[in-house]
């Protein structure tokens, strides 16, 4: 538990920057982050409207929402024309959307800053909602969802099957892109109504960076303050039920590789001392895309079974595509997550064995002593490359008004210095677990999958290449590892009945 | 050993683009720097900029699986990076993970068919540590069978996490489709079979690194917080000893393509019909006109201010998305439009459509002020990527692999300058000629 005096620092310094940012009664919100030297101006514009706002049977419906501001034509323009506007100076805007949160973003020389400010706003104020563009965004929509989500990357895939097994039956518990069945339902209608709910200045913070005029800023709040007023209903936090042992969903796929994904809800959040304890021991569990990792280590490094291992603490959006997480993506409710990468088909028990045991191991004997002392360092160094430019920064920024804390990578730093090595411990004995997770599976032949996986049959590994007898020793036991699965607790599931409900 | 400065007119003007584009005969990078060859042929470029503490170091061998012209042996420009990691005596690769750990770098590298790229963000206080880790291992790498053996089973890993894509299963196939003798006929991780007989391979290995790793094959890129002049002296203290000793590839040039070609492909997943119309392309020269045009060509004929996007994408919605990939590569290679049609049942008029745009530009000039319009957007897009010495680093580093020097930068942005309308319709008669056209279709189940 806090001690009251920290929880009383905590409430100041959230009050502190609750006064930095959020709207009061008599306008639009900003945050603002000037760099003289940077030639650019980058906006972040925060609508506090995310995909857990989506009405049920209408998922997907912020998604599209935000599609129709962000790629789609104005009251004046036409999208075409306004892509033929933006063209000339490099510049555009786009939309993303997460759980909690819609940011428009944008990013213009400040030579062109007023002809893009007035795109912008033009099509955060008046979007055209035209059936043409409409029509455009939902049927890709539907093509992602029908054709690309479930058999075009099977790794995106069981990351999604396995957050959708975490969070099922709360508002986070379906993709931010919908479902095959609630998109074809979602009308311009639907579209339209959302837009006037979640679009308003009570909900709006303004996010602008680099060299900008503070009458810049002035012009944004007048022209976002035309929106209507009124702050809409706030979600109830998602509180995901936690598994009853291990839960494993096998999708049923003709695969070359399997994708394993795991994982389980943690009640911890950045600002959080231990957050910053566990980001250690996480870090050195499993780095991402990183030779550091452990995980990384004992099954690709040693073994060549895969691409890398890795584990996460928070949400990392498209962890596929990035060497460092985005910002944008902050939730109430987080979890733990290991992904190994792709393995053979035939190799997916011993991994999952392997994983799952060395994040026990962790459990047991805690971080070392030289273990802690050289990934301290590591992220010490390590988080100065999270947000280089003016851009992330401000992302950033925005992120620690949404978690009601002081700059989160200063923080970090921070952190590392005072956390001891008890700390870290401390950390991962109340945090993590083996006994209680989530697991997603993307294989061919599931249900011989699952047979071995509720009988804990034996897996020994064979190698087309020689191993050193340590490894091979190692394997032994990882082979019959338990894992204690239950047969009602193993769901197998057709790819093409994923996600059609 | 030679060495210049340049200073240009607008190095302090990173913060004056609008003046470039105005004045579009200018040298369009906005730092200065130095570029140095030492004696034993290693390219060093230099560039200071502001980034309090951060310094991106990229070490580019110009090497990428083009490299790769001995039959049996695709791939292996991209194995060999992984090999890379594995260390020295003096530093194996345990311990050169532990040294990368303390120094908090984020290193990575990358392969593709012209460049495997080795890159570091660290601090500037770590960066003699760096370039001592990094040229002992481009000078003494050194790995036993076994973790030879090894790694080949991660990059068979990789490998088949790609054939879960479409896009893989459509550039496979265009590839080895518009390429009859040139190693661009292989995709950037091999073809299969070679990807499965890697771990037979272990002798071929070292002699790859013998051959391609040596200092005149390599441009090492520092940009960020450093001072040129005593970076400098660190590099010649431990890049000096490196031996020459490059052994140039054979790699077969391609005969001359007569006539189109056509494959289709299935892909074993679900995806709309994905298409690519592929013409063969002049190689890289930075001063050629006509690659120039092409460059220009592609955006204003098919990119998103096209009128065939308006008609296809925004109006019609026959195509879910279309895009040009019309940049250079070092030898002669492909201009490529790729498209992912909704409705099989559109495919040919979508073909024909794309077709017709073709012969437009090959009978019409373009519009002056749409020509402008795209030169505008190439030059902001290229500067407004510069903000970061990694983002400088990782924009620079393709051109310096197939140009193998910093003026090739201004020259080809020179040259687009130069490209009239005239320049653009010409292109598009003599590079998108039909007898040397490769359309490839890739569809699901």
């Amino acid at each position: 538990m806090p001690s009251k005096k920290k929880t009383i620092a905590r409430l100041l310094v959230a009050c502190v920057c609750a006064i930095g940012w959020s709207q009061m009664s008599w306008g639009v919100g900003t945050i603002e982050l000037p760099v003289p030297t940077d030639p650019t101006i980058t906006f972040r514009i925060w609508f506090k409207v995310g995909s857990q706002n989506d009405p049920a049977g209408k998922e997907g419906l912020a998604s599209l929402t935000a599609a129709m501001i962000s790629n789609a034509g104005t009251m004046r323009d036409s999208y075409d024309q306004i892509l033929k506007k933006l063209y000339p100076m490099a510049a555009s805007y786009g939309a993303g959307v997460d759980k909690e949160m819609t940011v428009i973003t944008g990013r213009v020389h400040r030579d062109n800053v007023n002809a893009f400010t007035d795109l912008l706003t033009e099509a955060i104020l008046h979007p055209a909602f035209t059936a043409e563009d409409f029509q455009r965004h939902k049927t890709n929509v539907t093509n992602y969802l029908d054709k690309t989500l479930r058999y075009s990357n099977d790794e995106a895939f069981g990351k999604e099957m396995l957050y959708d097994a975490i969070f099922a039956n709360t508002p986070y518990g379906h993709p931010d892109a919908g479902l095959p069945g609630s998109v074809r339902s979602i009308t311009l209608d639907d579209v339209k109504n959302f837009y006037h709910t979640h679009y308003t200045a009570g909900n709006v913070v303004i996010g602008i960076g680099g060299n900008f005029d503070p009458s810049l800023v002035n012009r944004l709040k007048s022209a976002l303050d035309a929106l209507p007023p009124g702050v809409p209903a706030a979600v109830a936090k998602s509180s995901p039920k936690p598994p009853d042992g291990i839960e494993a969903v096998l999708v049923d796929k003709e695969t070359k590789s399997t994708a394993i994904s795991i994982g389980f809800p943690i009640d911890l959040l950045r600002g959080n001392r231990d957050f910053y304890a566990l980001w250690i021991a996480n870090s050195w569990l499993g780095e991402h895309r990183n030779s550091s990792s452990h995980l990384y280590n004992v099954i690709r490094e040693k073994r060549g079974m895969n691409y890398g291992d890795y584990s996460y603490i928070e949400y990392y959006p498209a962890g596929w595509a990035r060497q460092f997480p985005a910002p944008n993506a902050p939730r109430r409710q987080q979890f733990f997550e290991i992904w190994i990468r792709p393995v053979q088909n035939e190799a997916t028990h011993f991994a999952l064995r392997a994983a799952i045991r060395e994040l026990q191991g962790l459990i047991d004997k805690g971080m070392s002593a030289e273990d802690f002392a050289l990934t301290r360092g590591f992220l010490k160094k390590y988080v100065r490359h999270y947000a280089p430019t003016t851009d992330l920064r401000l992302g950033y920024k925005i992120d620690d008004a949404f978690y009601g804390i002081p700059d989160h990578l200063q923080t970090a730093e921070k952190m590392f210095d005072a956390l001891t090595l008890d700390d870290v411990n401390r950390a991962i004995k109340k945090y993590l677990q083996t006994s209680n997770m989530k697991i997603a599976i993307i294989t061919k032949d599931a249900q011989a999958l699952k047979q071995a996986l509720v009988s804990d049959a034996p897996s020994p590994m064979t190698y087309a290449t020689p191993k050193p007898p340590e490894v091979l020793e190692e394997d032994k036991t990882i082979a019959v590892y338990p894992l204690k699965i239950r047969p009602e607790k193993v769901v197998v599931v057709p790819v093409d009945s994923t996600f059609m409900r | 050993m030679r060495r210049w400065w340049v200073a240009l007119a607008l190095v302090a003007v990173y913060l004056g683009i609008g003046a470039t584009v105005a004045k579009a005969t200018e040298k369009i990078f906005p730092y200065a720097y130095q570029q140095t060859v030492l004696d034993n042929g290693l390219t060093v470029i230099l560039i200071p900029m502001e980034s309090p503490g951060i310094v991106a170091y990229y070490s580019i061998v110009r090497t990428g699986s083009r490299d790769e012209y001995e039959p049996g042996h695709s791939g292996f420009a991209h194995f060999f990076e992984h090999m890379m990691f594995r260390g020295t005596k003096k530093y194996p690769g345990p311990v050169y993970d532990k040294m990368m750990t303390s120094m908090g770098a984020d290193a990575n590298a990358f392969t593709s068919s012209d460049i495997t790229c080795y890159h570091l963000e660290v601090t500037t206080d770590d960066l003699e540590k760096v370039m001592e880790l990094e040229s002992d291992r481009f000078q003494n790498l050194s790995y036993e069978e076994d973790a030879f053996k090894t790694e080949a089973g991660a990059v068979r890993g990789e490998y088949l996490k790609s054939l879960s894509s479409p896009g893989f299963v459509l550039r496979e196939t265009l590839l080895n489709t518009a390429f009859d003798r040139h190693t661009y006929k292989h995709t950037t991780i091999g073809f299969g079979q070679d990807v499965e007989a890697m771990p037979t391979m272990y002798e071929y290995s070292k002699s790859f690194f013998n051959r391609y790793y040596r200092p005149e094959n390599v441009v090492l890129l520092i940009v960020g917080d450093i001072k040129p002049d005593p970076t400098l002296a660190l590099v010649k203290k431990y890049y000096s000893a490196w031996q020459k000793g490059y052994v140039p590839p054979q790699v077969p040039t391609e005969p001359e393509q007569t006539t189109a070609r056509h494959a289709e492909a299935s892909f074993q997943g679900r995806t709309l019909p994905i298409m690519a119309i592929a013409y063969k392309s002049p190689g890289f020269d930075p001063d050629n006109i006509t690659l120039a045009a092409c460059q220009l060509l592609g955006d204003l004929a098919f990119g998103e201010t096209s009128d065939i996007y308006k008609k296809l994408v925004l109006e019609q919605q026959r195509v879910q998305y279309l895009r040009p990939g019309f940049g250079p590569s070092r030898d002669p290679g492909l201009m490529s439009i790729y498209t992912m049609v909704k409705d099989s049942a559109d495919l040919s008029a979508v073909e024909e459509e794309i077709y017709r745009t073709i012969e437009q530009y090959q009978t019409t000039p373009p519009d002056e002020a749409r020509l402008k319009d795209v030169k505008s957007a190439i030059r902001y897009s290229f500067l407004m990527g510069l903000d970061t010495p990694g983002h400088v680093a990782g924009n620079l580093n393709y051109l310096l692999a197939i140009g193998g020097s910093m003026d090739v930068v201004d020259r080809m942005y020179a040259a687009l300058d130069r490209v009239t309308a005239k320049d653009v319709m010409d292109a598009a008669k003599t590079v998108l000629a039909k007898d040397k056209r490769t359309v490839v279709l890739v569809e699901g189940r």
